[in-house]
């Protein structure tokens, strides 16, 4: 049928969609802000106790890094489970069936996201520095750095949720992801700590590279490599982007 | 009406509902396997890279500490995913709907996931001693503390997520939490590093019990007071089965 548009504008779609998500998730949300301050402030705390006495580069690691995993966290963990379950439920086919534009929905799930991750990134900041007695010279650049990892988060966790069709097989990844995240990225800890493979393997992936630009905002002289770490991130948000973008318009 | 009953019928009743338990999970049952070895072996690598440099007693604590990593790996991940897929699927519906004792069907589910976690918990101590270069001096009482341990995960993993009874919620706290969770048990350093309070708590759930029987069993003199250790972990499975009782029992 030629001439069938979504109704209304996109901006208008766009706020329908956000209202949408939010009364949709309104028990859940408030659960998941709570987790995420839990994981980002438990890991800042939990890591210094394998030390006797924290070295102060570990401390500005962790200090830098838990925040920067509630963002990865938001977009990428949460979105496979909520679509996995949607699957199982059924009501997946329904929301893709609404009249609104693909891009309104992904932006105003990324505006959930964001607003669900960035209480538990402050909490989780001020709960590191109270605790390493860290002095962070914040520049504008966080601004930029936060909201373009958790882009790439939500982009990330989009096309896992959306390219992966098996519910179990979306859960396990997204296990594996905060796994990966967690353990094997120079995100909370200096790459120089992990074998050299695995330090060189990281300069290509996603998280490291998230973890150093908003470290980069958030404390002279620790980061290196920033650009490069922007044009990193950037490629896996554009990469995500079509990975969507495919796995939505083709026909089944 | 003929009303069966019986230790005969529920013998019977357990043999079917074990041949159904493994033939309805054969395609995850090796899934949880691998996870489980990548988990509980990836988080004794992961503690390594944290710290930076080892000692020699760091070493032997972290590896000591590993086969506790694989068994609440098993149990919290492994047996709440489980347990809530089924919950989404409707698969516990039909299991009580069963004509068989509905206790039967939970002392299957608890042999068949006790059982099942034992090889992945003695690859992740081989994994973690070779990373390591640790040498371990096993004793006869390993066996009945891996039974003993991994019966205890299970049970409480089974329980926790029939309890919660909300699978986004369980799969949330449980994937998200599970790493600080860990990072604050006393099972990878001393338990004296945790604040007192903390460690009264410690004193009272089972993972620092956990950690010390599987320790006991594979190191010498490092670990005192073992009776008490063994009493806590038996406790605690029989408070996970009153509650499995409880909630498998009521009538919704």
């Amino acid at each position: 049928m030629a001439g069938v548009k979504p109704a209304g504008s996109w901006t208008h779609a766009y706020w329908r969609m956000v209202a949408w998500d939010f009364a949709d998730l309104r028990l859940y949300l408030p659960v998941l802000s709570a987790v995420l301050v839990l994981q980002g402030a438990g890991l800042a705390l939990g890591v210094g106790l394998l030390f006797g006495t924290v070295p102060r580069t570990a401390a500005v690691f962790l200090v830098t890094g838990a925040p920067v995993m509630n963002l990865i966290t938001a977009g990428l963990i949460f979105e496979p489970q909520l679509v996995a379950e949607q699957r199982t439920r059924g009501s997946y086919e329904f929301l893709q069936s609404l009249p609104v534009p693909r891009s309104a929905a992904a932006l105003a799930w990324y505006t959930v996201a964001l607003v669900t991750a960035l209480p538990a990134v402050a909490l989780t900041l001020l709960t590191g520095v109270a605790r390493y007695h860290l002095d962070l010279t914040v520049t504008p650049m966080v601004v930029p750095a936060m909201l373009l990892t958790c882009l790439t988060g939500v982009l990330l966790g989009l096309a896992v949720a959306h390219g992966v069709t098996a519910p179990m097989v979306a859960m396990l990844l997204s296990t594996t992801l905060i796994f990966v995240m967690t353990g094997f990225s120079p995100v909370a800890l200096p790459a120089d700590q992990l074998p050299g493979w695995l330090a060189s393997v990281n300069q290509w992936l996603p998280f490291g590279p998230m973890a150093t630009i908003v470290r980069g905002a958030l404390v002279s002289g620790v980061a290196s490599e920033v650009p490069r770490s922007y044009l990193v991130v950037t490629a896996w948000a554009a990469g995500s982007a079509l990975v969507v973008a495919w796995a939505q318009g083709h026909r089944r | 009406m003929n009303v069966r009953r019986g230790a005969r019928y529920w013998l019977d009743s357990y043999a079917a509902m074990l041949r159904f338990d493994l033939a309805a999970q054969r395609n995850w049952l090796p899934l949880f396997a691998l996870m489980q070895i990548l988990f509980g072996a990836g988080m004794a690598i992961i503690y390594g890279f944290y710290i930076g440099h080892l000692s020699r007693d760091a070493a032997l604590f972290i590896v000591s500490g590993s086969p506790a990593l694989a068994v609440l790996t098993a149990g919290l991940i492994g047996v709440v995913m489980m347990v809530t897929e089924r919950q989404q699927a409707g698969t516990w519906d039909f299991i009580w709907s069963l004509p068989a004792p509905r206790s039967a069907a939970v002392a299957s589910t608890f042999t068949v996931f006790t059982l099942l976690a034992v090889p992945g918990i003695v690859v992740t101590l081989a994994l973690a001693a070779w990373r390591y270069g640790v040498t371990l001096t096993v004793s006869p009482m390993a066996a009945p503390a891996l039974l003993l341990s991994s019966l205890m995960a299970t049970s409480v993993g089974f329980t926790m997520a029939q309890l919660i009874a909300k699978p986004l919620v369980a799969n949330a706290i449980v994937n998200a939490l599970i790493f600080v969770v860990l990072l604050f048990s006393p099972v990878q350093f001393p338990i004296s590093r945790l604040p007192i309070w903390l460690a009264d708590v410690h004193r009272v759930l089972p993972i620092y019990y956990l950690g010390q029987v599987l320790r006991a069993s594979v190191t010498r003199g490092l670990v005192s007071n073992l009776a008490l250790s063994y009493a806590v972990l038996a406790a605690w499975t029989a408070a996970a089965w009153a509650g499995a009782a409880w909630v498998v029992a009521r009538r919704r």
